[in-house]
């Protein structure tokens, strides 16, 4: 976690000269290997050293290294976790590489425009859009017409973009410094490029308002998966390397041993849940994180963890499915497989992340409810959460969360005993005296022990999803609105559409939005008493069968309501979703 | 302590007469010598006839799904280690659905004994074949032909790296409950592979038949040698005893000690960083 300090010297602060926008978003286009993704990073470090908010979104070529490399940053005066549908600046090292990512890049009359100098690519119309001159560049070295090594391309841009923003060269130099100390060499390199770029001729400028005058930090979602959980307490890790979930076991493995934890990489996705069911059986609080392939094999012990009522946190970062589908892309598909998944019947609760500062909050309470309810906490992230690098405010401090109900000698109940209201009966841990149980899969006496009892499975059921019961009255809450109570239209929807809607309502004053943070059990109260008076109603997702339009049909009354569905692995911008709320066919 | 401590009260359902009364009674045996307190105790398994085995020990107990003790197991063991942890289970729970986790278990070292009832059938659905079951065998549904060749586990985990593989037999009381104290007693993954009969559905005299196919191996055998444990693994006569030890100070197998296999024990190379081009 980057150390957050006050901007004390004067340099910090961008000069306030011309007018400031209050949001910026840059498109920087490269080859694999021209660095636009480090480029990317160092802008959105400055400008969290600048106490600006923003957030950061990469895409890639289908090669794993190498083919185009695209970033999209946006800088802002308040928080956002949307990269915004306008491109400000753009910065493109090669055209040829434009062609799968113009539709993320989107000018307009004034954006700053800065181009290869040599590049003899027809530049495709679409940049005309803007009326500023295009500013050119020779980042590229040749000679007798080939490419050679040269000054590295991003520094040379890093001073381009300083120079457009107005944003303080030391700050730029010091950030470098803190990238590339551990390298004297390739620093030195860095800045001697970054110098002579910023002795060259300036692009125009554009100036973005001052940030909060307090650095603030920037994380990506699986980073904030990662420390989340370790806030909440979770001890114990076990995963299996997949796209876009990754991160989140790397950056464990950098971090929970030091919060005094373990983490495993196991064979298999069905190795890792089953090494996290036998932690938390030992009574340590566990969790492990996949994507949807992984998502499908953990699906049969995610049953074995709500029938032998063994807390487990499991989170998905979904991604465009089925089967392998498209890993690096982004859908919200993933929902129907969390909420019903599995034979037979059990109980499960389901979260949903907004963004990256929302992600620590929802971990705090997966492990509460999974600790609290002992039953498998479904966390669905996605592609578009967890690779976003978005700056955010300080951590603030959570009320502590609560442990395990644990059984101590004499208590009395069984372990699975029936009498109680809601469900849950007291843990016994290993180690406890007279507590040993048997834990099972199979169908049980409140004991513990086999029983094939028809009747007592039926009890047994209601006695397991009681505790839905419970979680729902404890969590009716755990939603959130956006927008004026009175606007006529609503909106439904889910996870990283909350970004996007967010922006949304600040333009569109007749609409207001409801967004759960719980999925399942769904907060059907308030969603009914936000719905009332409601001129119409569209539940909005990335799936393509309209998993939560429904899902929701299922439990409450939706006729009228449209479902607005669009899957396709990139995440929707404003003005896609003002064609489809007109009825736009795809 | 007495064998009957480590009892719940739990009658088993096994078929009387079932190799699996011998195994439960060796192991209570051997927990009794070990005088390890019940509530430090966990017993895990998956699914099946032998995977039964856990409700009827009075221990923390656990029986999940098939196939996937040892993962359990592990995460239960590196997240309490002061907990002793036994897995038990049959030849189809271990070395068919569950195979994939076996060669991990061994890699990881976690100090985990692992007790395999194999009675080369699958009892628990009445008796399809199991990836132990005998080649000329021909009562078994589910054989794909005449070539389809059992597996051997003690090769198996012996090849994958086990540092401590013994062979014992279910009606061989004094032998199983000795074998597996010992077991339990080595610090790091422990193998037990006992032949256990099944009276139900395999041939009558099969069991027999097995039983008088079994010796132990004799008192000079070097239980030290890898290549001795090789050959013993690979007689055509079941070898009963502690096949291989490496004294756990040893460090990983060295590829001198076994030249057929050098390949998979080659120590790997040091990884070279390809952060620095990126970062460029
Ligand atoms: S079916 Fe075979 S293995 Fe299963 S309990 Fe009966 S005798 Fe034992």
């Amino acid at each position: 976690m980057s150390a957050v300090r006050a901007p004390d010297e004067a340099h910090r602060q961008p000069p306030p000269r011309g007018t400031s926008h209050s949001s910026l978003t840059l498109a920087l286009v490269g080859s694999g290997g021209d660095g636009v993704a480090l480029l990317g990073d160092l802008l959105l470090r400055m400008a969290a050293q600048l106490g600006l908010h923003g957030m950061m979104v990469q895409s890639y070529g289908p090669q794993i290294r190498g083919g185009e490399s695209a970033v999209i940053l946006r800088v802002a005066a308040r928080e956002v976790g949307y990269e915004g549908d306008r491109t400000d600046v753009f910065v493109c090292f090669r055209l040829a590489d434009l062609r799968r990512f113009q539709g993320a890049v989107r000018l307009h009359r004034d954006s700053v425009v800065i181009l290869e100098q040599s590049d003899t690519q027809e530049m495709p119309e679409w940049i005309g859009r803007s009326e500023r001159e295009t500013f050119r560049y020779p980042f590229a070295r040749f000679e007798n017409g080939i490419e050679v090594p040269g000054d590295p391309k991003n520094m040379l841009a890093l001073a381009l973009v300083c120079k457009v923003l107005g944003w303080p060269a030391a700050l730029a130099r010091e950030t470098l410094g803190q990238r590339f100390g551990h390298r004297p060499d390739v620093l030195a390199r860095n800045l001697a490029a970054f110098d002579r770029a910023l002795g060259g001729p300036s692009p125009s400028e554009v100036r973005i308002a001052p940030g909060e005058g307090k650095a603030l930090f920037a994380e990506t979602g699986n980073e904030a998966i990662a420390r989340g959980a370790i806030e909440a307490g979770v001890k114990f890790f076990a995963g299996y390397p997949i796209t876009p979930s990754s991160e989140i076991m790397e950056t464990l493995m950098d971090e929970l041993p030091v919060a005094g934890g373990r983490v495993v990489q196991a064979e298999d996705e069905i190795a890792a849940i089953g090494m996290v069911l036998g932690a938390s059986f030992g009574g340590v609080p566990s969790m492990t994180a996949t994507s949807g392939p992984g998502l499908s094999l953990m699906t049969e012990m995610a049953g074995l963890s709500s029938m032998a009522e063994i807390p487990a946190v499991i989170v998905d970062c979904q991604r465009a499915g089925p089967a392998t589908g498209m890993p690096s892309r982004t859908e919200q598909s993933d929902l129907n497989h969390a909420i019903y998944s599995g034979h037979g019947d059990f109980p499960r609760a389901v979260l949903g992340v907004f963004d990256v500062v929302h992600a620590r909050d929802v971990m705090h309470r997966a492990v509460h409810l999974a600790e609290k309810y002992q039953l498998p906490v479904f966390v669905l992230s996605d592609a578009y959460i967890a690779q976003r690098r978005q700056i955010r405010g300080p951590v603030g401090e959570r009320p502590p969360i609560s442990r395990r109900d644990l059984w101590s000698p004499g208590m009395g109940p069984a372990r699975f005993d029936l009498s109680g209201d809601h469900g849950v009966t007291p843990f016994r841990v290993p180690g406890t005296p007279d507590g040993t149980y048997l834990a099972a899969g199979i169908e049980h006496t409140e004991e513990g022990y086999p029983t094939a009892d028809g009747t007592l499975h039926h009890r047994m059921n209601r006695k397991r999803f009681q505790k839905l019961d419970a979680i729902a009255a404890e969590t009716r809450e755990w939603f959130r609105v956006l927008g004026r109570a009175d606007a006529a239209k609503g909106l439904v929807a889910w996870g990283s559409q909350y970004g996007l809607l967010d922006e949304w309502v600040g333009r569109h004053e007749d609409y207001r939005v409801f967004l759960p943070e719980i999925l399942h059990p769904f907060p059907l109260g308030a969603f009914e008493a936000w719905r009332e008076r409601l001129g119409s109603l569209a539940v909005l997702e990335m799936s393509y069968q309209g998993q939560l339009y429904r899902y929701l049909a299922g439990i409450t009354n939706l006729s009228g309501a449209r479902s607005i569905t669009r899957s396709g692995g990139m995440p929707l911008q404003i003005g896609e979703l003002e064609r489809l709320l007109e009825g736009e066919e795809r | 302590m007495k064998a009957k401590d480590f009892r719940s009260p739990l009658e088993p359902v096994w078929c009387t007469g079932c190799g699996d009364f011998g195994v439960l009674k060796g192991l209570t045996q051997a927990l009794a010598d070990l005088e390890i307190p019940p509530e430090r105790l966990a017993v895990i398994s998956g699914i099946g006839c032998s995977s039964r085995l856990p409700g009827y020990t009075r221990s923390y107990a656990f029986n999940s799904v098939h196939g996937r003790a040892l993962p359990i197991a592990t995460g239960l063991k590196l997240s309490r280690p002061e907990i002793t942890t036994l897995v038990v289970g049959g030849d189809g729970d271990g070395f068919s659905i569950g195979l994939g986790h076996l060669p991990h278990a061994i890699r990881r070292n976690v100090d985990l004994t692992y007790v395999v009832l194999d009675n080369g059938i699958y009892g628990l659905t009445k008796g399809q074949s199991s990836p132990t079951t005998e080649v000329d065998f021909k009562r078994v549904r589910g054989l794909a032909g005449p070539d389809e060749r059992p597996l051997n586990p003690v090769l198996l985990v012996l090849s994958s790296g086990c540092g401590y593989v013994a062979r014992t037999h279910a009606g061989m009381l004094p032998h199983l409950r000795q074998t597996v104290r010992d077991a339990i007693r080595y610090p790091g993954f422990s193998f037990v592979h006992v032949l256990a009969g099944c009276v139900t559905y395999q041939t009558p005299g099969y069991a027999q038949e097995i039983y008088q196919r079994c010796d132990e191996v004799p008192a000079e055998y070097d239980p030290s040698s890898f290549q001795a444990a090789m050959t013993a693994a690979c007689a055509e006569r079941f070898q009963l005893g502690v096949l291989y030890r490496r004294d756990p100070g040893d460090g990983p197998l060295d590829a001198s000690e076994a030249p057929g296999l050098a390949g998979i024990w080659q120590p790997r190379p040091a990884r070279v960083s390809e952060d620095a081009a990126h970062e460029e």
